[in-house]
């Protein structure tokens, strides 16, 4: 998922670069991507949501 | 401001992201799917400082940095915290410049924060919304930079966690170009129920409402010989609050009382009067949840609190009444605190406790762990009195006079409430199956058990001569004779 998270970024960068009129769609592709990460990271972290200390 | 802005996406892009692809491609050195969350964060940003670049400082912009910055602190912590604590330069994977990468991507993103911040603070307040525009020419190099890397990392995400529905993993393997070596997986990070606390979701006990099977018939250990309670004693010096342990001192006959409120009691040898009592204030300093242990270290009293927590008192007729208010909401003047800690464990770090002994031949207090629904396990830790720090811990084992009633079943699923130690022996009671167990401290075997049928609530053990005193919550004493101190058993024995 790293992999086409990264696809994501590449494609909203490049939206940025060669086509500025697509400003929502990449902004969009930005959100997304964001989203991502934050379910992996999630994901990877799902059985103890917060630092394994006292609280 | 718009160059200025270029240069930090340039940096940002060139160095902790283009610098972690160059540490796997070159070394070898892959992320774990934590680390790839925080480099694609940094990724993200810097995305953002592009999409500023080409449109100007938007709210939605800032509003994304400042979720993406804070997100990110959220993740350093959470990953850091997996390391921190570790012995003195243990950690995951190599540090760079003396720090891992996790913790620097918490470095970053709070630099993050703090760069949006002084943006904000530099911004004009009438800058004009406008459309796309040249980004000039270090704003192409950002560009162009920023494809480049993030196509690398691209390429290393593929080779290093592969296509959806994989992702990435907690060990990864090092870097390879060789597709044999390519390791793709997503069961192990799915695997496991969401949790807010993990292991560390550990309920409190209270020593003075614990809620257990009494019966010895159906507790783990079998053909339990009985103990018979000889006598009754009872305090009848007035307690401030429920019982909650008890030790008694061979040199002067006294006995050392704690109770649910914080009171600390010095009581006669008789147990009809309060000689010396203080109100501990447990919010001072060290947080102490409820009072569980007590012990006589010569003339040193120890209280300890479910959490690990202690405090060390002695009588002191000229205690400082004005240094003390500090230690006490209430005093009779005749005591001074001397100090007031934690005892930390390796074993038992997410278990309570509901006993303190002391071993006077080895100077060492003892605490017993009680079982949670997370951490089934007894776990008797032993701290030097001279530094208070950890200098043994064991799980006890069974000796082989005795017998699990099951197979299955483990002295695990005892709750001692009280313990005692005599002669290198640790004797603990057990509120669960109202069982004595008998611990040998230098073989670290339960060599003997015992059913005492009719306590109830017992909170605390205290040794007397050839005698055990079982505390209980209502106060009253139930009388064993101790087991290797004399004739002690009954004929009878509890048989499942």
């Amino acid at each position: 998922m790293e992999f086409l998270n990264f696809l994501i970024i590449l494609v909203a960068a490049w939206l940025l670069w060669r086509r500025p009129d697509k400003e929502r769609l990449a902004f969009g592709l930005l959100i997304v991507s964001c989203i991502i990460m934050a379910v992996l990271f999630l994901i990877g972290t799902h059985t103890s949501l917060v630092p394994g200390l006292n609280l | 401001m718009r160059t200025v802005l270029a240069w930090v996406v340039i940096v940002l892009i060139a160095v902790p992201v283009g610098g972690a692809v160059l540490l796997g491609v070159v070394y070898g050195e892959s992320p774990c799917i934590l680390c790839w969350a925080q480099r694609t964060s940094m990724v993200l940003i810097a995305l953002v400082g592009l999409f500023v670049l080409r449109y100007g400082p938007r709210p939605r912009y800032i509003g994304l940095v400042v979720l993406l910055g804070t997100w990110g602190v959220y993740m350093a912590l959470r990953h850091s915290a997996l390391h921190l604590a570790r012995d003195v330069g243990q950690g995951f994977a190599a540090p760079y410049f003396g720090i891992h990468t996790y913790a620097w991507a918490g470095f970053i993103h709070f630099v993050v924060l703090v760069a949006v911040a002084v943006l904000l603070v530099l911004l004009r307040e009438d800058a004009p919304s406008y459309g796309p525009r040249a980004t000039g020419r270090v704003g192409r190099l950002a560009i162009g930079l920023f494809l480049v890397v993030v196509g690398a990392n691209t390429l290393q995400a593929f080779i290093t966690t592969g296509p959806p529905p994989f992702i990435g993993q907690a060990d990864p393997v090092r870097f390879s170009l060789n597709p044999r070596h390519w390791v793709w997986m997503y069961q192990d990070e799915v695997r496991g129920r969401i949790s807010l606390r993990g292991s560390w979701t550990v309920p409190r006990p209270d020593p003075t409402a614990v809620e257990v099977d009494a019966d010895p018939a159906n507790g783990p250990l079998a053909n339990l010989p009985v103990l018979d309670i000889t006598r009754r004693l009872a305090i009848t010096a007035p307690l401030g609050g429920t019982l909650t342990g008890l030790a008694h001192d061979p040199a002067t006959g006294r006995f050392l009382a704690v109770t649910d409120h914080y009171g600390v009691y010095l009581l006669d040898s008789a147990l009809s009067r309060v000689e010396h009592r203080v109100l501990l204030d447990h919010q001072y300093s060290i947080d102490l949840t409820t009072l569980a242990g007590a012990a006589f270290l010569g003339d040193t009293l120890a209280v300890l609190a479910t959490n690990k927590s202690y405090v060390l008192l002695r009588l002191d007729p000229a205690a400082d009444p004005d240094r003390e208010w500090r230690h006490f909401r209430e005093t009779d003047g005749g005591v001074t605190e001397l100090r007031r800690s934690r005892f930390a464990t390796e074993r038992a770090r997410q278990m309570y406790v509901l006993s303190l002994a002391y071993d006077r031949q080895a100077d060492e207090l003892i605490t017993v762990t009680v079982p949670s629904p997370r951490h089934r396990r007894m776990v008797v830790s032993r701290f030097d009195r001279g530094d208070r720090l950890l200098s043994s811990e064991f799980e006890p084992r069974l000796g082989t006079n005795v017998t699990p009633s099951d197979s299955g079943r483990t002295l695990a699923e005892y709750v001692v409430t009280g313990a005692v130690a005599v002669d290198r022996t640790l004797y603990a009671v057990s509120a669960a199956y109202s069982t004595l167990l008998v611990t040998d401290l230098d073989t670290k075997l339960v060599t003997a058990a015992y059913a005492v049928p009719g306590i109830e609530r017992p909170v605390g053990l205290a040794a007397r001569g050839s005698e055990l005193l079982v505390a209980q919550a209502d106060g009253r004493i139930a009388v064993i004779e101790r087991p290797g101190a004399g004739s002690a058993t009954s004929e009878q024995t509890v048989r499942r």
